[in-house]
């Protein structure tokens, strides 16, 4: 398919639905199992992973390394149960290694590692996923493909420097093919982005880089489905930024804006609550 | 030694359009070649080291061959961590390329002077570390680096010094090689870059008996070569540009402790910073790794047996 196309990826009938609710309930799971942290970063992406899986990332045959693959880099690893999840749906992953998550001597980690198959980068050091993908984009466009790359990063994340170098050589060679979603939760490490390092406006911020922007709600599915089709349907040679205006803990209230469900463990209790609260049910 | 290095890179371009050249806005003259054979296959990545290093390994994944240049102060100190993440923890096929290793800018004080590289990538796992001493070792270990499609770090130091090899070297990943033959239970030479001219020399004037070996590759090395030296010499010499801690006479003393105990002088940059400018040779004396200066600490240590 062209890479001008401006519908560029229709939905394989036979995708799994990527129903945001499953995947919540599969993150809870598995770190209830494996007693871990890093939940709020791994629920505010949720849509943005599944309209991503869903509608637009290509993997000819189910095959998570087809030489022919778009590329998703999640630069912000500390959300990668969030991309377990994904996985589990496609199948690439197997229920024991969520039942199992965290055991001793077991393989998924709590930081996206690229010797899991269908994840790209290893990440937790924060921004390196961003210019791997740069760089997966340019080995694109050198190789005259339509391989689409995505870098998912955090805004806590774009403190780091080599995301700005990235983006000024994204845009100096025009990379058309790459897009950067930022995961705008608001929140870093250690509190709110805004009193940290503020950082403004993250639209302006990739315009005057360069970038074709667009800021919509990370939780909308249509919404970010739309804007991701309307950034790839653009006539420019600019790289694409999706801002995702995202809540940290999205879909468990005493999670949301929360910042301490970066470092919290479920217990029998907050699990249960949890659980109720992303499936709709009663606690 | 560095028109070696154009050539074999211009070389190796030609032969195979993924090999591309990645620059931090270093080598101005250098690339004159490559770009007028190769402008295709040619990246200045601007002076964004940290994303250089981390698109090559992006690249790498597509199906490219990335040779990433820059100068050692920064390729690799600076991006150590792009090194072990995103190239070595994966085996990606990237030569990395540290340029004026050692003291080559004398004149330019600390922050483009390097003399820990060879201590920081050692450690990183499954990232060879290569030291040619001449043109045709730079040719040897270019090629050998990208046959091996694996992780390289090369480190290129002082580059006119002239040729330690009359020919070039049957070389394969690992080996030691003699410049200079010595005799059982003499003394032997183990040195790097630089350094082997100044080793050829001090044994050329004194020690004609000794052996004289060069080391272009750190890592891997071969083990079992090295135990066989200091097994056959009565005391050995470790030579090279760079701290004494961490580098080739740490190598080289881990594998005699452990396999063939010798006596052993390391000799290297003192662990402190330079504190004056001047030209090379200066500098060298600043640091005692000057020839005088290593003849005499030679002696020393072989009197003192």
């Amino acid at each position: 398919m062209p890479a001008s196309s401006p519908t560029p990826h229709p939905t394989p009938s036979d995708r799994p639905t990527f129903d945001a609710e499953v995947l919540r309930k599969t993150v809870l799971d598995m770190a209830y199992a494996g007693s871990t942290v890093h939940i709020g970063c791994a629920f505010s992406i949720i849509e943005l992973l599944a309209v991503l899986y869903r509608s637009h990332l290509r993997y000819p045959g189910n095959d998570p390394l087809a030489v022919e693959r778009d590329y998703l880099v999640l630069s912000k690893g500390h959300g990668v149960m969030a991309q377990y999840a994904c996985m589990r749906e496609l199948g690439w992953l197997k229920d024991e290694a969520f039942s199992g998550y965290f055991a001793d001597g077991s393989d998924l980690k709590g930081l996206s590692d690229s010797r899991i198959v269908g994840l790209e980068v290893t990440s937790g050091s924060l921004g390196h996923g961003f210019s791997v993908g740069v760089g997966m984009a340019m080995g694109a466009k050198l190789r005259g493909t339509d391989q689409k790359t995505y870098a998912l990063v955090g805004d806590g994340e774009i403190n780091e420097g080599p995301i700005w170098e990235g983006a000024m050589f994204a845009a100096h060679h025009a990379l058309k093919n790459f897009m950067v979603i930022v995961d705008e939760n608001g929140f870093q490490a250690m509190g709110r982005t805004q009193d940290v390092l503020a950082l403004g406006s993250i639209q302006a911020k990739f315009e005057s880089f360069g970038f074709e922007v667009l800021t919509i709600d990370g939780h909308d599915e249509e919404a970010i489905d739309q804007a991701i089709r309307q950034l790839w349907s653009s006539q420019s040679t600019l790289p694409k930024a999706l801002i995702a205006k995202t809540v940290k803990g999205k879909g468990v209230p005493f999670m949301e804006h929360n910042n301490i469900w970066h470092y919290t463990r479920l217990n029998q209790d907050s699990y249960a609550q949890a659980l109720a609260a992303v499936t709709g049910s009663a606690a | 030694m560095r028109a070696a290095f154009s050539e074999t890179l211009v070389r190796l371009a030609k032969a195979d359009p993924k090999v591309l050249l990645l620059t931090g806005d270093h080598g101005y003259a250098l690339f004159d070649d490559f770009r007028r054979e190769c402008p295709t296959q040619y990246i200045n990545a601007g002076i964004a080291e940290q994303n250089m290093v981390s698109m090559a390994a992006g690249l790498a994944r597509t199906g490219f061959r990335p040779f990433v240049y820059g100068l050692s102060a920064f390729i690799p100190v600076r991006v150590l961590e792009q090194i072990k993440l995103d190239i070595a923890h994966d085996q990606l096929p990237v030569v990395l390329i540290g340029d004026g290793a050692g003291f080559v800018y004398s004149h330019l004080g600390t922050s483009h002077q390097s003399t820990e590289d060879i201590a920081c990538t050692r450690a990183i796992p499954d990232l060879s570390v290569y030291s040619p001493a001449d043109r045709f070792e730079v040719s040897v270990c270019m090629d050998l680096a990208y046959q091996s499609k694996a992780p390289v770090y090369l480190r290129m130091g002082k580059s006119d010094r002239g040729d330690v090899h009359t020919q070039m070297p049957q070389a394969s990943i690992g080996a030691l090689l003699p410049v200079q033959q010595g005799h059982t239970g003499n003394i032997s030479f183990i040195t790097t870059g630089s350094m082997v001219r100044t080793a050829m020399d001090i044994a050329a004037a004194s020690y004609p008996d000794a052996a004289v070996w060069s080391v272009p590759f750190i890592k891997p090395m071969d083990v079992q070569q090295v135990a066989a030296i200091c097994a056959q010499s009565r005391a050995v010499v470790v030579l090279e540009e760079h701290s004494v801690l961490g580098g080739l006479g740490s190598a080289i003393a881990e594998i005699a402790a452990e396999l063939a105990p010798v006596r052993m002088l390391r000799v290297g940059v003192p662990d402190r910073f330079s504190q004056h400018c001047g030209t090379y040779e200066y500098l060298l004396k600043e640091h005692g790794l000057d020839r005088a200066a290593v003849a005499h600490r030679i002696a020393a240590f072989l009197r003192a047996a």
